[in-house]
């Protein structure tokens, strides 16, 4: 597929009608030519596969963290029309709204890394993590409702985050239109005990430092002051629930597929169309499991401040543990977007994506309007992360950009050539102390296994879909 | 061989399992799923669950019966190591049976298994039994 690809400037790749049989619509591809030599052939082609399917809407896009995924990869949006288009329950993924939580500090570096080990080892504790991790509150069957309809906003009712916060989040941290009739009694049954739990994998609750700010405006308005200030990262989605609601609706959706006569490229792409009945319920029982995630990063939010509490002897508020901003990557959304010309209703699949609005959309909490939405960008462990803010130009890429690094190395290859403990001492040397429940998971999410992280954020800025605002880099980090 | 794990996936983990009879392919899916999911060999059969799954077919019957395994490990809060598998066709497949484990510890845990993909799925005949592949999405 590689050969296919046809370069429209240094950053952007076009795959073009043609470059397999049945597209309907060409695919762009950002990343720079590294990027682009890095990109899987399977990847490119899964964009392909996407657009083959009806309704949808130009063009299929990959961002420089592309990876290989199920039906669209990771780092991908697909578009479709809300009337002739369909909803994919494959496009969306298993970790429905896997997101990322960021609250600011006005501690600085020196006064945090002074106490790093003790705050990690106590965030560790006070986070539940792991593989099955339950939480330390168990919701009855009438509270989870509740969570599923309400979001952060239970969070806030419950005494875990303030009205504020709320403000701060994409959607408010609570979609309208979930429907938990919609949601199965087994995936409500796996959702309770695990509200409030961070879970494994790449997972993870991250004490940062700024290091470099590129636009002191929007970084002052996002609550970013200087260098050296720390902030935390927390990246989780929407656990046991999200995936059992996945798990309900693949299936639902591989019938819907036959049904309808809808021609799949690959069997993973299973969808239903956009205004049928399977279509619609599962669009509600997505927003319930985007509202759950909502509701769980914002209860452990609520937990990072009394451990901060407890180790700095000062309030959460004397320490300006603000939230920045807590946005989604893993979703299906109902939006208006401008489609040669005209504006249309589009359902827009971002798998491993973020939105990032421009300065001025109504969707852009007051506060930040004049600057644009906030975009936070996870790395791994080892490297930075990073907050970009939505521009006007991120119109072709329905105001999307990247997610993170992208792997580069399959978590076999990289549990068969890093040793948890190898990894460990060389992040502990660079001054960077990491917790996790075993070892393996550092072999798995050792940093030599992603993309290099500045060349996807250097992809998406020259393209101008989203621009810098600040770097962080780790100072440690509580895996699952 | 019950099970071999494949390089395939950037991302995720594949398996191929085998077995003489479905209810050994079954089986040894089952046990090839529980060692990404945790460290089966430290785990005892000290507790045990009833599973049931149904499917239209032997593959929609197999990916039925590992989803459910992964929401019954979560909801019952269990490592499994052990199976014990009934399978009977009627006017659809059904699979019934015994997953024995024990309370999910931190330390015993691996990675989460968000769920058990259509990716390259498949459950055939051989001449030596069965044979079947699961991608799982991690």
């Amino acid at each position: 597929m590689k050969e296919k690809l046809k370069q429209i400037s240094d950053v952007k790749w076009q795959i073009p009608l043609g470059a397999r049989e049945r597209m309907n619509v060409p695919c762009i591809v950002y990343g720079t030519k590294k990027i682009i030599e890095q990109a899987e052939d399977a990847a490119l082609e899964q964009l392909t596969n996407v657009a083959c399917l009806p309704g949808v809407i130009a063009p299929v896009i990959g961002a420089p963290d592309i990876h290989w995924g199920y039906g669209l990869p990771m780092g991908a949006i697909g578009a479709f029309d809300a009337e002739e288009g369909i909803i994919s329950s494959g496009c969306t993924g298993f970790d429905i709204n896997c997101g990322i939580y960021l609250i600011k500090t006005n501690l600085e570096k020196q006064e945090v890394v002074k106490n790093i080990r003790p705050l990690i080892d106590l965030l560790f504790k006070n986070i539940p993590s792991g593989v099955g991790a339950t939480g330390r509150l168990k919701v009855t069957e009438q509270q989870i409702d509740d969570v599923l309809v309400n979001g952060a906003k239970w969070a806030v009712e419950n005494g875990y985050a303030i009205e504020a916060d709320l403000e701060r989040m994409e959607e408010n941290g609570c979609i309208a239109g979930a429907d938990p009739t919609k949601v199965s009694s087994l995936a409500k049954k796996r959702g309770r005990p695990q509200l409030g739990t961070l879970g494994a994998g790449n997972h993870f609750l991250e004490v940062q430092a700024v290091d470099q700010i590129f636009d002191e405006r929007t970084a002052k308005i996002f609550g970013i002051e200087n260098k050296d200030q720390v902030v935390i990262m927390l990246h989780c989605g929407s656990r046991g629930l999200g995936h059992e609601v996945a798990t309900d609706y693949l299936k639902i959706h591989a019938q819907a597929s036959k049904k309808y006569n809808i021609w799949l490229p690959d069997s993973q792409l299973v969808c239903a169309p956009a205004k049928s009945n399977e279509g619609q319920d599962y669009f509600k029982a997505m927003k319930c499991a985007a509202n759950y995630a909502f509701c769980n990063r914002t209860v452990m939010t609520g937990w990072v401040r009394e451990t901060f509490e407890k180790i700095f002897k000062k309030s959460w508020e004397d320490m300006e543990m603000q939230t920045v901003y807590h946005l989604c990557h893993n979703i299906c959304k109902l939006e208006e977007h401008e489609v040669d010309g005209k504006k249309r209703k589009l359902y827009v699949h971002r798998k491993g994506a973020t939105r990032a609005l421009p300065p001025g959309h109504p969707l852009v909490p007051k506060i930040y309007r004049s600057a644009g939405q906030p975009v936070l960008i996870a790395g791994t462990m080892g490297t930075a992360s990073y907050i970009l803010v939505g521009t006007e130009k991120g119109k072709e890429s329905f105001y999307s950009t990247c997610h993170g690094s992208g792997r580069v190395m399959s978590r076999n290859a990289a549990i068969k050539k890093f040793w948890g403990s190898d990894v460990k001492k060389a992040l502990e040397a660079k001054g960077k102390i990491v917790r996790a429940t075993h070892p393996k998971v550092l072999s798995e999410e050792a940093p030599e296994a992603y993309k290099d992280v500045d060349e996807v954020i250097e992809s998406v800025h020259k393209a101008g879909i989203s621009l810098k605002v600040a770097r962080m880099v780790p100072l440690g980090t509580a895996k699952g | 061989m019950r099970y071999k794990f494949i390089e395939d996936l950037t991302s995720d983990v594949m398996f191929e399992a085998y077995g003489k009879t479905v209810e050994e392919l079954f089986v040894n899916a089952s046990l090839a799923l529980f060692e990404v999911v945790c460290q089966i060999k430290k785990i005892k059969p000290e507790k045990s669950i009833n599973v049931k799954a149904e499917g239209e077919d032997l593959k929609d019957l197999l990916y039925n019966w590992l989803s459910n395994l992964l929401a019954q490990s979560e909801i019952n809060e269990l490592f499994f190591c052990k199976f014990d598998i009934k399978i009977k066709k009627n006017s659809k497949y059904t699979a019934t049976g015994k997953a024995l484990g024990e309370p999910i510890t931190k330390e015993k845990g691996e990675t989460v298994v968000k769920g058990i993909t259509y990716y390259k799925f498949k459950l055939e005949k051989t001449k030596e039994g069965y044979i079947a592949r699961i991608a799982c999405d991690i």
